[in-house]
């Protein structure tokens, strides 16, 4: 062995599971021999440490998530934004609106394009019925007929979803500076899976195909959500 | 179902919806995750209430969570994020100091004799305060190798660190722990 054993195996070693050849240095290194004392000193100082009780607050738990079962999960975290400058705040908090309240009218807007979806059949009868068309599509392979209300609704839908998705790219370009090179390149790499998701959900999509629409609202649905999460962890990472 | 199961069959259950294997799963984990957060904020009410906001986000966040083995370095790491919005709050109503810098690490060259260190309230109250002397970050990630037994590459990611920065600002932690149990260990000699 050149040099002094990592402190993994350090560690491994005061545990009684190092290597033979850590062993032979440890006990002709008396640096490496006062280390492990500490960390076997340390091992033990932590080990006569008491648990502490938590009986009593899984009541607490499983009422705060029935509580929470009826409440979108995006709206339960607190929104960091706010913290920051007036104008900066409400506007991220109006993409936020906008984008939870795009999401909670997806049922609305679903109805008015005739896309709601069926409750899925048992597979056997999925079997029987496959060869009358693809899954997702009606058996007779036409899409929904969408009249100029419901093309005005998913219009609309798109529009605030990215105007949303710009406001939340603005406020994530303003903390990534702030970021650990290594984080950065992590949460770089998420947004730009998320960018391709919905990129390719909006490939081809005819104006009136009324189910490839909702599946472009349901890609930026999911990149609004990349973008909020990437935006909460920057901020927790940069107190 | 507790002594039954393991985290993967539990978490594959607590993903469907099953209460049963969540509430398992709180009660494997709630200790190791109040333990911690009673460490970081020095506040036995707020560690209660972050508890439970822990279960309560990773109760939502379940589905995110893909290697079972890295269930409790995931479940410190929302800890950590819950302590750091507890500290901003708490900042924010300027009712907390800004920590002061851990400053530069003496080197300690006596190797403690464990049996001192056998282990009476004394050496649970200057843990305690040896610990409170290091910086947030450092505490958070010097409790996740030595208390909660994660790897360094389960603190790397639970903290958002490259691995040597894990390294280095555990071994700085180390240095300052020992610096401030030193007097300790003299007076115990």
């Amino acid at each position: 062995m050149t040099g002094h054993p990592d402190i993994e195996e350090l560690e491994a070693f005061a545990e009684g599971a190092g290597a033979a050849e850590t062993a032979a240095h440890v006990a002709g290194c008396a640096e490496c021999a006062r280390e492990v004392e500490w960390i076997k000193a340390e091992q033990a100082l932590f080990a006569q440490r008491s648990q502490p009780q938590v009986d009593g607050l899984w009541k607490g738990v499983e009422e705060r998530i029935a509580n929470t079962a009826t409440v979108p999960a995006p709206l339960l975290r607190r929104p960091h934004w706010h913290r920051r400058g007036v104008a900066a705040a409400g506007a991220v908090a109006a993409a936020a609106a906008i984008f939870f309240g795009v999401h909670a009218n997806r049922a609305r807007i679903q109805e008015i394009t005739g896309t709601a979806q069926p409750k899925p059949p048992p597979v056997a009868q999925q079997d029987q019925r496959a060869p009358a068309g693809a899954a997702g599509q009606p058996p007779n392979g036409h899409h929904p007929h969408l009249d100029a209300k419901a093309l005005a609704a998913l219009d609309t839908a798109e529009n605030d979803y990215r105007h949303a998705a710009q406001v939340l790219e603005a406020e994530y370009d303003s903390l990534r500076p702030q970021l650990d090179p290594a984080l950065a390149k992590k949460w770089d790499e998420t947004l730009t899976r998320a960018r391709a998701q919905l990129a390719q959900s909006r490939q081809a999509v005819a104006s009136d195909d009324a189910r490839a629409r909702m599946r472009v609202l349901d890609g930026y649905a999911e990149y609004l959500r990349s973008l909020r999460d990437v935006i909460q962890d920057s901020e927790e990472a940069t107190p | 179902m507790q002594a039954a199961l393991d985290n993967a069959d539990l978490l594959a259950r607590a993903k469907t919806g099953d209460a049963e294997a969540f509430r398992v799963i709180f009660h494997r984990q709630a200790p190791g995750v109040r333990r911690f957060l009673g460490d970081l904020l020095r506040d036995d009410a707020a560690a209660d209430e972050g508890t439970q906001e822990t279960f309560v986000r990773a109760h939502q966040k379940l589905s995110t969570l893909e290697q079972p083995a890295a269930l409790t370095g995931w479940l410190l790491g929302i800890a950590r994020m819950v302590f750091f919005e507890h500290l901003r709050k708490k900042r924010r109503d300027g009712r907390a100091q800004a920590p002061e810098e851990d400053g530069p690490a003496l080197q300690i060259d006596r190797a403690p004799n464990a049996e001192t260190l056998m282990l009476t309230r004394e050496a649970d109250r200057m843990l305690e305060g040896a610990l409170e002397s290091l910086s947030e970050d450092r505490r958070a990630a010097l409790l996740m190798r030595i208390d909660h037994d994660l790897g360094y590459g389960e603190i790397a990611v639970a903290m958002g660190w490259p691995l040597q920065k894990v390294k280095n600002e555990i071994h700085r932690a180390r240095q300052k722990l020992r610096e401030e149990l030193q007097p300790y260990l003299e007076g115990r000699a």
